[in-house]
């Protein structure tokens, strides 16, 4: 490809700006779709004398906390693997870093999917009240995302084969590693708030 | 600035990649404009059947009655009034303003105006055109299933919406939909917001935008903060609905360990609040250039205007429980909320003396976007005032779910935005179709719409005032509301003569784009901004060569100019006043 060749320096700069504000607004976005979700925590948690109410009883920590150390490593891997990406290191360096995202990706779900069946297990239903909604619709929602993360992270492998990094490569690394850190920011706060407090 | 120049690719030639799979703004903002003229119609229909049922209760609907309702002989029976004004409601504010205003000029305004080729993101922009689409079919779908659309109000509160007030799939569909569209805007907002910050021409700052650009900026911003909110209680009302949560089940958590249906009005109302400026501010913005270009002199304060809409956008996030004073917020809260309330009127009285300063001594043009636009300042000024009575929460306890409030915002919202729109359209109707609307029809279709709006919404701002509750299906099976009835058919009328009157422009519309004469001259308003220097209908990739921008968009009846022309263009050096 000679993308290269066609753009001139102003418009690599533009692009570069143009790509990191939108998806600053895409964040922002995203933040106020799960800062409304915890404006509803909040409104419950306050209005109730005790917490879990009516005698629910807390979710163990078992599984949530391993998702969180998933989460964490992956975030952490996906930083050595842009580093290397950005600074000119070829496939054979980049890949092994992004495989283990989508790998510590992909383990974060089954932890995720293990804790539905276990609650499950104990009769903890999205329907036994709002405390149980509460777990479930935020872990589902959360979910969601990473799904759609995850998918965007095999994307990148093209892009890693590719082995070529122009403007438009690294404006998609960048976004997707953006997106991808956000939700484990937004996870260690669900952890926090709805699991462990 | 930021500015960068977009490469300019080949034309699409075939049907499907100019029309369809278009990513060129233009083409997605008609696109945009043909979605919301229908969705109007549709809007409009289900609001003469409203009418009709308020008017001549136990009447056959006139002409599609029988083949709607056969079962009742044509009346239309209780539970489908409830589906049509939530329908009425949803279609008009998602499916009708919200694409013409945003999704039309939005797209066809932004990139013109401020010198750009197209939007940031042509891909983005062309996929949320699609997803608008798939969200109003899905919304047609929920029309047809079983036991109906949604019934529940365009506001859907709980527990009316949940699967007690409404066991259909009908309220699924809509939440599902009115998600869909949530996200539909939210990519556009990011496209406005990133193109206005990065595309501008060359020497273009903020305060050179012309005001149009400033109104669809701030809704962008405005939309992609609080669409997500909106989208978070769709999801939860979906959830309730199709997973068993408990979110919105009445009783509360400290009791029954089940949700609560209030935390929906706020989750809406933090959303809803803002939205309702969503609306408004491109009108705002489109009225504050038409009146300066149609006054023939500079817009009066601009930059205060740009400057009041900002912090109207600022504190238009923190009013919200006004919708709510009957809600039991504590007296510490509403009192807050009201205070907040009554500072918004600090900005709005600034852009509304700004407004009446642009007018004053102009050599003022009644065209027919003019008329529009001053038909504007009269209803928003209306709507306006009658707002500080519901803000005030004394007198909104007693007005709260009145027609009064039906009024109050079909004043400020469809009133106001509608002829927002109808200004929009005929001002920029020559550069994006290259024909003129027929002037002596646009008058007509002006006046009419003018004398039936008024009638309507003005008679229930009285049956409001009078007691009349919003949302009755019969209300005058109340002995106290029977001494309505004749202003209530007074209002149908009214809105019937409103109704009719839009075939006019319908027509006129349809002729001027299919059949019209060509518009030779690229600027026939004689007006300054970038987008009237180039020819009409605005070329593929707009701008050949990116224009520098050299004054501020109101340059006119400068007495000094030696151009033979009352205006300069923006891309001409400031002539000295
Ligand atoms: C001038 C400042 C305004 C004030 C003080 C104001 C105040 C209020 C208040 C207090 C209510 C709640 C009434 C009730 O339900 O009891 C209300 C309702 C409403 N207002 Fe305004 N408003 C203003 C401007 C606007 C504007 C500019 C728009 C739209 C463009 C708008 C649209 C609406 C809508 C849609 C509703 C009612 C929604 C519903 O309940 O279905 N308002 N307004
Ligand atoms: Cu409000």
């Amino acid at each position: 490809m000679s993308r290269v060749a066609t753009l001139d320096s102003a418009e690599l700069e533009g692009r570069r700006l143009a790509s990191s504000i939108a998806m600053t607004v895409v964040l922002v976005s995203f933040s106020m779709l799960f800062a409304s979700l915890f404006l509803g925590y909040a409104y419950y948690r306050i209005t109730s004398p005790v917490w879990p109410p009516m005698g629910m009883s807390k979710v163990d920590l078992y599984f949530p906390t391993l998702s969180t150390f998933a989460i964490l490593l992956s975030s952490l891997s996906f930083v050595i693997f842009k580093t290397k990406y950005l600074g000119g290191g070829s496939a054979k360096k980049t890949l092994p870093w992004l495989g283990l995202t989508i790998f510590l990706g992909l383990g974060f779900m089954f932890t995720q999917f293990s804790l539905w069946a276990d609650l499950s297990g104990k009769g903890f239903y999205a329907s036994s009240g709002v405390f149980q909604s509460l777990v479930y619709a935020f872990t589902w929602i959360h979910a969601a995302h990473i799904v759609m993360a995850i998918l965007a992270l095999v994307w990148l492998v093209p892009t890693t084969l590719k082995n070529e990094c122009t403007i438009t490569e690294e404006n998609k690394v960048n976004n997707i590693g953006k997106f991808w850190h956000f939700l484990g920011v937004i996870w260690l706060l669900m952890y926090f708030i709805i699991f462990v407090i | 600035m930021a500015f960068y120049e977009q490469h300019i690719h080949p034309k699409p030639t075939t049907f499907i990649s100019k029309y369809i799979f278009s990513f060129d703004h233009k083409v997605i903002g008609k696109q945009f404009l043909w979605y919301g003229i229908l969705g109007l119609g549709l809007g409009g229909i289900m609001a003469l059947m409203i009418r009709w049922a308020l008017a001549f209760p136990g009447e056959a609907f006139p002409l599609i009655g029988q083949f709607m309702f056969p079962e009742t002989g044509g009346v239309i029976p209780p539970d489908t009034y409830a589906m049509l004004f939530t329908m009425h409601g949803t279609i008009m504010i998602f499916y009708a303003i919200t694409p013409i205003l945003i999704g039309a000029f939005g797209n066809f305004c932004i990139p013109l105006m401020i010198g750009a080729r197209d939007m940031a993101f042509p891909l983005m922009n062309m996929l949320s055109f699609h997803l608008a689409v798939l969200s109003a079919a899905l919304l047609v779908i929920s029309l047809f299933v079983p036991l109906g659309a949604a019934a529940s109000g365009w506001t859907a509160y709980p527990t009316l919406s949940t699967l007690i007030g409404s066991p259909g799939t009908g309220q699924t569909f809509w939440a599902v939909a009115i998600f869909v569209l949530g996200i539909s805007s939210t990519m556009g907002a990011i496209n406005y917001i990133t193109t206005v910050i990065t595309l501008r021409a060359p020497g273009m700052g903020y305060f050179d935008m012309p005001l149009t650009v400033w109104g669809l900026w701030l809704t962008a911003i405005l939309n992609a903060i609080f669409l997500p909110v909106l989208g978070a209680g769709g999801l939860l009302l979906v959830f309730d609905r199709v997973f068993g949560t408990q979110f919105f089940l009445a009783g509360a958590a400290a009791t029954s360990g089940t949700g609560d249906p209030v935390l929906f009005q706020h989750v809406f109302w933090i959303f809803g609040h803002p939205e309702v400026y969503i609306l408004i501010l491109p009108a705002w913005g489109m009225v504050s250039d038409i009146l300066s270009f149609f006054s023939r002199k500079p817009a009066f304060g601009a930059k205060a205007t740009a400057l009041s809409m900002t912090s109207i956008t600022i504190l238009s996030t923190l009013v919200y429980g006004h919708h709510m004073y009957t809600t039991q917020l504590s007296p510490l809260l509403t009192q807050t909320f009201m205070t907040l309330t009554m500072t918004i009127s600090i900005p709005s009285a600034i852009f509304f003396a700004n407004w009446l300063g642009t007018l004053w001594k102009g050599s003022i043009r009644f065209d027919t976007p003019m008329l529009f636009s001053l038909g504007v300042v009269f209803v928003f000024g209306l709507g306006g005032l009658t707002g500080l009575y519901l803000g005030t929460v004394t007198t909104d306890l007693y007005l709260h779910d009145t027609y009064f409030v039906v009024g109050h915002f079909h004043y400020t919202m469809a009133a106001s935005v509608l002829f927002g729109s109808f200004a929009a359209i005929y001002f920029w109707m020559p550069k994006m179709f290259g024909k003129m609307l027929n002037e002596t029809w646009g008058k007509i279709h002006f006046w009419l719409t003018m004398l039936g709006l008024n009638g309507v919404f003005f008679g229930m701002l009285f049956i409001g005032y009078a007691g009349m509750h919003r949302r009755l299906y019969d209300p005058f099976v109340y002995e106290f509301l029977q001494h309505l009835v004749p202003i209530n058919t007074f209002i149908t009328w009214s809105a019937i003569l409103m109704g009719l009157t839009q075939i006019i422009f319908v027509v006129n519309f349809v002729h001027a784009v299919f059949w019209g004469k060509d518009e030779t001259d690229p600027n026939p308003w004689k007006v300054g901004t970038l987008e009237w220097t180039i020819p009409s209908p605005a070329p593929n990739y707009n701008f050949d060569k990116i224009p520098v921008v050299k004054c501020g968009p109101h340059e006119l009846g400068n007495p000094n100019l030696t151009t033979g022309r009352d205006f300069q263009y923006q891309t001409e050096e400031l002539v000295e006043a």
